[in-house]
């Protein structure tokens, strides 16, 4: 059967347009690109599913091609499907396995994280990670943190929280839980100069990471957990969250993707630029001191996706004293969990290197960008920190 | 938060007077969701290249005249001939920065070789299309070399000769057909690619391959001087690499536009982006506008897939939405209609009316001139028949003008969308 709502690869008028703008077609032969991979293969693989071929894999999910491609076309919706629906993958993978569980593996890590941190800092245990897990031996892991957000959500910020008449619910997703507590602070911080008080449900990873790995039916058990988590009161509360790729799970993939119903949370859901933005145009401005600094800004693949750039370049205008290099759209190369992957290092790589080359021209003093993994991908690069929008916002609210 | 300048659509009109808005300091948002139709030209820019009995006009600048005294309603006539000029002057400055030359001859039309092998009349090419040399040396040497990449799928060099020959320019010319090829690229178990205009090019991106393919060049164009290839010799560096290519082989290198997507197009598309984000202006890529909103016959925001309850909002928008192919207008059973705002629409309703039975018909057909209507200064009218004051319309969104059967696409494209930038300057200066 073919489903009504997923023959969009019948509008391909076959330009090849998409494969024009294709990072990873751009960096190997081995991928024949979003074209002959989605629309034209799609034809073939709804009559038998057994032409689906392996070079699949390489597709990052990037989601340029959709971007580019003139006539509306789902490319990479129609690989990811095909990737993961069609070859189904039954054996114990350890390095996919850990790497998806970002909670389990959070959870643990950041109870011993100061061993934990020496241990995948040693060059002994990257080189048997590089043999034996794949796992390119050059990947600086990002740092886990001594506790979780949640716990110190709970034990210093959560008492002032009623003061606020408004309110919003924050899904902090595993990157602030584990690895960057200070985003969740920062976070925080801004909600409240806006006037809004921070609640938190119980949550478990989106999904992005259980997805792009192939574990379809897990993710699918923590959207159901997720969407009703969110939904249980809160009324008519915006569920912020300050990762792109959460925040796209969420609201887009859970439903168009994983088939789940998410429209009780859907509307409900905003990435934290654009709820900056929606505040800042009805004047709700906070006082920010002039930051004087010069940084570069690179906008997530996902992030363009969604549309959601416009309102990061909205609101980081808004700061005084921020001189903002704005980078042509690259891609960084590191796609969540795949470029943490032997396979997949060079290819990542070569994808990233025009947008390290744009960053070192710039000169700036930070990068700013809205994505967890583009963070780590150019800090990996680059000799660049970078931050988070609502982190730059922090700072200039910090400054006395 | 508020634009001083929304354009929507990111072709070669919105492109141009977004570049012409940030560089004269206006904030300044694109939003275009899916890429323009010069991913499917020829890359050259066209003013005007026949007249209205379908013969080659040679001096286009003087044919204008003509051309807006049969036809008051034609864009040009609202941009008038200086605008025209000066809108080509500041755009190929702005090729210029970015590294690509867009040559002339002389103020005259000179012809690019089309995919087919016909020649067709432009004004501004790249200078592996037209460049000063390029008239001599055709014309003193008798040999020319049409070759093909081996495993190209989309170009046929003996249609191009076939074609070429007909022609009384080429009929004495003797034309060498041949092939080049790089067996590692042809390897189909190593290699996946399909073998696009796009996958060579970026093969010859690299650079890696250049000695190799200068051999193959010399090998398969025997003696001739001019050598000519589909368009895909590189995409940011072509320039290097084409005289790289001359200099290795001592032939001229020519290219000739290969099917879609257009290498050549590219490369004017790269540019015209870098261009416009390095002057500070922001680029919303893969973003529709659904809908927008008048009152007072005033634009008050408008609506992207996205924005929700979000209003996008500026002091002035520009619609550069393209014409049926790109979205910028629609056709219904038995009528035409602009989607966005629901402009009043100049074109035919009757389906049996909006194309002619020979598709190759050198008037073209009716469609490509239904548009929209604007008055003098590029304002539309609403459906309700009232005036946007603070909307422009550009390029081929608009009525008026036949843009394949005059060749005058690129021209109204630039000059119109140029002629809006300049009202919404002055306007914000006013304010
Ligand atoms: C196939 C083809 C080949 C051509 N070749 C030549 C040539 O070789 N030389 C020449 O001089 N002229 C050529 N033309 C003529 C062409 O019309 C102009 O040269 C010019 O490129 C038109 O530019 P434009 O900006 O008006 O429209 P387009 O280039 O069509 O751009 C319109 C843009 O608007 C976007 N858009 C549409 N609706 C929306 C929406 N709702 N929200 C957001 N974005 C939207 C589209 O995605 C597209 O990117 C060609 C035209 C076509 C169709
Ligand atoms: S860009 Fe869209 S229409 Fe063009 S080939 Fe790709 S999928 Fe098809
Ligand atoms: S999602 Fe990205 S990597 Fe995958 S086909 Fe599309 S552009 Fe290429």
């Amino acid at each position: 059967m073919i489903k009504i709502e997923n023959i969009s690869f019948d509008h391909c008028i076959k330009c090849t347009v998409c494969t024009m703008y294709c990072p990873v077609s751009q960096a190997t032969h081995l991928f024949p690109g979003p074209k002959a991979s989605g629309p034209d293969a799609e034809r073939l693989r709804i009559k038998n599913p057994e032409l689906v071929d392996s070079s699949l894999k390489f597709c990052t999910n990037c989601k340029r091609c959709e971007i580019a491609c003139p006539s509306d076309v789902k490319i990479a919706e129609l690989i990811q499907n095909a990737k993961w629906n069609y070859l189904k993958i039954h054996w114990f993978r350890p390095r996919d396995f850990f790497m998806s569980r970002t909670d389990l593996v959070g959870g643990i890590a950041t109870l011993f994280s100061g061993i934990v941190n020496f241990i995948i800092g040693l060059s002994i245990v990257r080189i048997f990670m590089h043999l034996f897990l794949k796992i390119p031996f050059r990947t600086v892991f990002p740092k886990y943190e001594k506790t979780t957000f949640r716990r110190i959500f709970k034990k210093e910020l959560r008492w002032s929280q009623s003061e606020y008449s408004k309110k919003v619910i924050y899904f902090h997703g595993c990157y602030v839980n584990y690895n960057n507590n200070s985003l969740g602070r920062d976070f925080v911080k801004v909600m409240n100069a806006l006037g809004y008080g921070v609640e938190m449900k119980k949550e478990k990873c989106c999904g992005v990471p259980l997805i792009a790995n192939g574990y379809i039916e897990k993710a699918k058990k923590n959207a159901v957990y997720n969407i009703a988590s969110l939904q249980k009161g809160g009324g008519d509360s915006k569920i912020v969250a300050t990762s792109s790729s959460c925040t796209f799970a969420l609201k887009n993939e859970y439903s168009s993707f994983l088939e789940l119903d998410n429209s009780g949370i859907a509307d409900r859901i905003e990435f934290v630029t654009r709820f900056i933005y929606n505040e800042f145009l009805s004047g709700n401005i906070p006082k920010m001191k002039p930051l004087g600094i010069r940084a570069a800004y690179h906008s997530p693949c996902h992030l363009e996706r969604m549309g959601g750039v416009m309102y990061t370049l909205g609101i980081l205008k808004k700061i005084p004293g921020l001189e903002l290099v704005v980078l042509n759209s690259e891609c960084c190369g590191i796609a969540g969990t795949y470029g943490f992957k032997n396979e997949n290092y060079d290819i990542s790589q070569s994808v990233g290197k025009s947008l390290f080359n744009l960053i070192d021209k710039a000169v700036p003093e930070f990068v700013i960008t809205d994505c967890e993994t583009c963070k780590m991908q150019i800090e990996m690069n680059t000799k660049y920190k970078v931050l988070h929008p609502v982190t730059a916002i922090a700072m200039a609210l910090d400054i006395k | 938060m508020i634009y001083d300048c929304l354009i929507i659509g990111g072709g070669l009109a919105g492109l141009t007077c977004g570049i012409r808005c940030a560089s004269n300091g206006l904030h300044t948002a694109i939003i275009s969701g899916g890429m323009n139709s010069l991913h499917f030209s020829s890359g050259s820019i066209d003013i005007a290249g026949y007249n209205t009995k379908g013969e080659i006009i040679k001096k286009p600048f003087d044919y204008l005249k003509t051309m807006i005294k049969e036809n008051s309603a034609h864009p040009y006539a609202k941009t008038g001939i200086p605008g025209v000029r000066e809108s080509l002057n500041f755009i190929t400055g702005k090729f210029m920065e970015e590294g690509i030359n867009l040559n002339h001859n002389n103020d005259m039309n000179h012809f690019h070789v089309t995919t087919l092998g016909t020649l067709k009349p432009t004004f501004l090419s790249q200078e592996s299309v037209f460049n000063t040399d390029v008239a001599d040396i055709a014309n003193s040497h008798n040999k020319i070399a049409i070759l093909n990449f081996k495993g190209f799928r989309d170009y046929y060099p003996e249609q191009t000769a076939a074609n070429l020959k007909k022609n009384s320019m080429f009929k004495d010319k003797e034309i060498i057909l041949g092939d080049i090829s790089l067996p590692y690229y042809l390897n189909t178990e190593k290699n996946l690619h399909e073998f696009r205009s796009i996958d060579l090019a970026r093969i010859f991106e690299t650079e890696r391959y250049l000695p190799r393919i200068a051999e193959e060049i010399k090998k398969a164009s025997g003696g001739a001087s001019i050598v000519s290839l589909p368009a895909f010799i590189g995409i940011r560096n072509y320039k290097t690499i084409r005289s790289k290519l001359q200099e290795m082989t001592g032939k001229f290198i020519y290219e000739i536009p290969s099917l879609p997507p257009s290498i050549l197009g590219l490369r004017l598309d790269n540019a015209l982006k870098n261009s416009f984000i390095n002057l500070g202006g922001e680029y919303i890529a893969g973003e529709r506008v659904v809908s927008g909103s008048i009152k007072n016959n005033q634009v008050e925001f408008v609506t992207t897939r996205n924005s929700g309850n979000i209003p996008v909002q500026s002091k002035f928008y520009v619609l550069t939405t393209g014409s049926f192919f790109s979205g910028g207008l629609a056709a219904g059973f038995d009528n035409i209609s602009e989607p966005l705002f629901g402009l009043k629409v100049k074109g035919e309703n009757k389906r049996s009316k909006w194309y002619n039975s020979n598709f190759f018909d050198r008037k073209s057909h009716p469609f490509l001139g239904f548009g929209v209507e604007t008055d003098s200064k590029f304002n539309p009218v609403s459906g309700s028949g009232k005036t946007i004051k603070n909307l422009f319309c550009a390029g081929s969104v608009l009525s008026g003008y036949n843009p394949v059967s005059e060749g005058s696409g690129g021209g109204v494209a630039v000059s119109t969308a140029f002629k809006c930038a300049e009202r919404i300057i002055k306007e914000i200066k006013n304010d």
